[in-house]
């Protein structure tokens, strides 16, 4: 099962996000962004159940967190820009 | 101890403030540099702080940026706003974390409203002084010395009306007064969280309406490839570690400000001022400076025959902490008259009490009885 994540410019924003996903009884995975989709270095990213993704997505967006991209992680694949 | 200096910092602390503290010293390591656990759970208090500050200002976590004290945050906003030889304005009963600033820029500072407790007059110079090539309005929510409370609402008003950003220095004000960016729309407000938040010295807070640039570069953990710091809240004014421990307290002693109601914490201040002010009055040669319309905050300056210093020193002594002199606010004191006199000032907190400002009055007795 590929994993997602939700990434952030910033601890503040992602702390946001991470607060709404918590609130809204989503599980979620706060840690540092992989450096293979951190393309402008160093941010933090939601890290989400592929069954979470869009539920996760979708409260985001509602509340404004001020989240970047949302990235496909295959198990042993190459992670992939994806648009929910 | 009767610890009346409140003003410059409150130092009895709700216990939590001090648990808080150590949590943090033992269990947080850096926010925003790690994903390992001691890392996040420091994201996530330093985040909790926001949050905090956030609810009780009216604004949103990421327009709290945290500073060193308020002298550190008013820096940053004035040196936002005003450029080199700008003009600004600001009251007659500015700090020096406002007015030192201003003069490192060479600004064109006008002062407007030089009256004691009378906001009629200084609304109605602001409203003279503010014209449109003006950079900055500045103005304190309550004179530290004097505890005069300025009509920084209908400032605002003003500032807004005519299109000239506010800067508010909150240092007296916040904990006890409303005070909200959102509804005064003001483009920074400054704090320390040392005094009415009853946080650790060391903490202070920028309430951002806008962007401000930053005093000092440095490591965000975010946007590292970037050799320019970031252009978002609160990152573009947050460079290098953070004081954890600091900002785990001031959230202990936001929540105990909220817990009790600011406007609770003032009526307590000002029922224990009023019993200081009632038995200072019956002193001789002691001169109250306070509104006709009764107390505005837990703050009261006054002179007697004495050297103000030597007043101080003297209560000090005897085992009261309060402060003398110009209490780093000489644009204060010049516009009551007393900056050559100086004059002593009380400044209560949450944990003043009646009996202290009794025992108060009769060392304060004692002290001019000597010759």
């Amino acid at each position: 099962m590929p994993e997602y994540f939700i990434t952030f410019r910033s601890v503040t924003g992602a702390q946001q996000g991470a607060r709404l996903l918590g609130r809204a009884g989503v599980t979620y995975q706060l840690g540092r962004t992989p450096k293979s989709i951190s393309a402008l270095g160093c941010g933090y990213a939601l890290r989400v159940r592929p069954n979470d993704a869009a539920r996760a997505v979708g409260l985001l967006r509602r509340d404004g967190a001020p989240f970047q991209k949302v990235y496909q992680f295959p198990y042993g694949g190459v992670p992939a820009e994806v648009v929910i | 101890m009767i610890y009346f200096d409140s003003a410059a910092t409150t130092f009895q602390k709700p216990r939590e403030v001090l648990r808080a503290v150590e949590t943090a010293m033992r269990t947080c390591s850096s926010p925003g540099r790690g994903g390992y656990r001691e890392a996040v759970r420091a994201d996530g208090a330093v985040y909790e702080c926001r949050e905090a500050a956030a609810e009780l200002f009216g604004a949103k976590p990421e327009q709290v940026v945290f500073t060193m004290n308020a002298t550190h945050a008013l820096n940053l906003a004035v040196k936002s706003l005003v450029r080199p030889g700008g003009r600004a304005v600001v009251s007659g009963f500015e700090h020096n974390a406002v007015m030192r600033p201003l003069r490192r820029l060479g600004a064109r500072v006008e002062i407007a409203g030089r009256k004691l407790f009378d906001p009629a007059d200084t609304l109605a110079s602001f409203a003279e002084a503010v014209t449109p090539d003006t950079q900055a309005v500045i103005c304190t929510q309550v004179s530290n010395v004097f505890g005069y409370r300025l009509p920084l609402e209908q400032i605002a008003v003003l500032c807004r009306l005519r299109g000239v950003p506010l800067i508010v220095d909150a240092s007296q004000g916040a904990g006890v007064l409303p005070l909200s960016l959102r509804s005064l729309g003001a483009a920074f407000i400054g704090m320390p969280g040392h005094k009415g938040l009853y946080g650790p010295q060391g903490t202070g807070i920028l309430l951002c309406g806008r962007t401000p640039e930053s005093l000092l570069e440095g490591g965000t953990g975010s946007l590292s490839r970037s050799y320019d710091m970031p252009p978002f809240l609160p990152d573009a004014a947050e460079a290098g570690t953070h004081n954890v421990p600091g900002i785990c307290g001031l959230a202990a002693g936001l929540r105990f400000v909220m817990r009790r109601g600011p406007d609770q914490i003032l009526a307590h201040e000002k029922a224990v001022l009023d019993v200081l002010r009632r038995e200072l009055r019956e002193i001789d040669g002691v001169r109250l400076f306070e509104a006709d319309g009764g107390l505005e905050t837990g703050v009261l300056s006054f002179t007697a025959e004495k050297d103000c210093e030597e007043t101080a020193a003297a209560l000090a002594r005897r085992g009261a902490a309060v402060r003398a002199g110009l209490h780093c606010a000489p644009a204060a004191h010049e516009s009551a008259g007393t900056l050559e006199s100086g004059t002593v000032r009380v400044s209560l907190s949450a944990f003043s009490t009646e009996r202290e400002a009794r025992r108060f009055a009769a060392l304060l007795r004692d002290v001019l009885r000597e010759p």
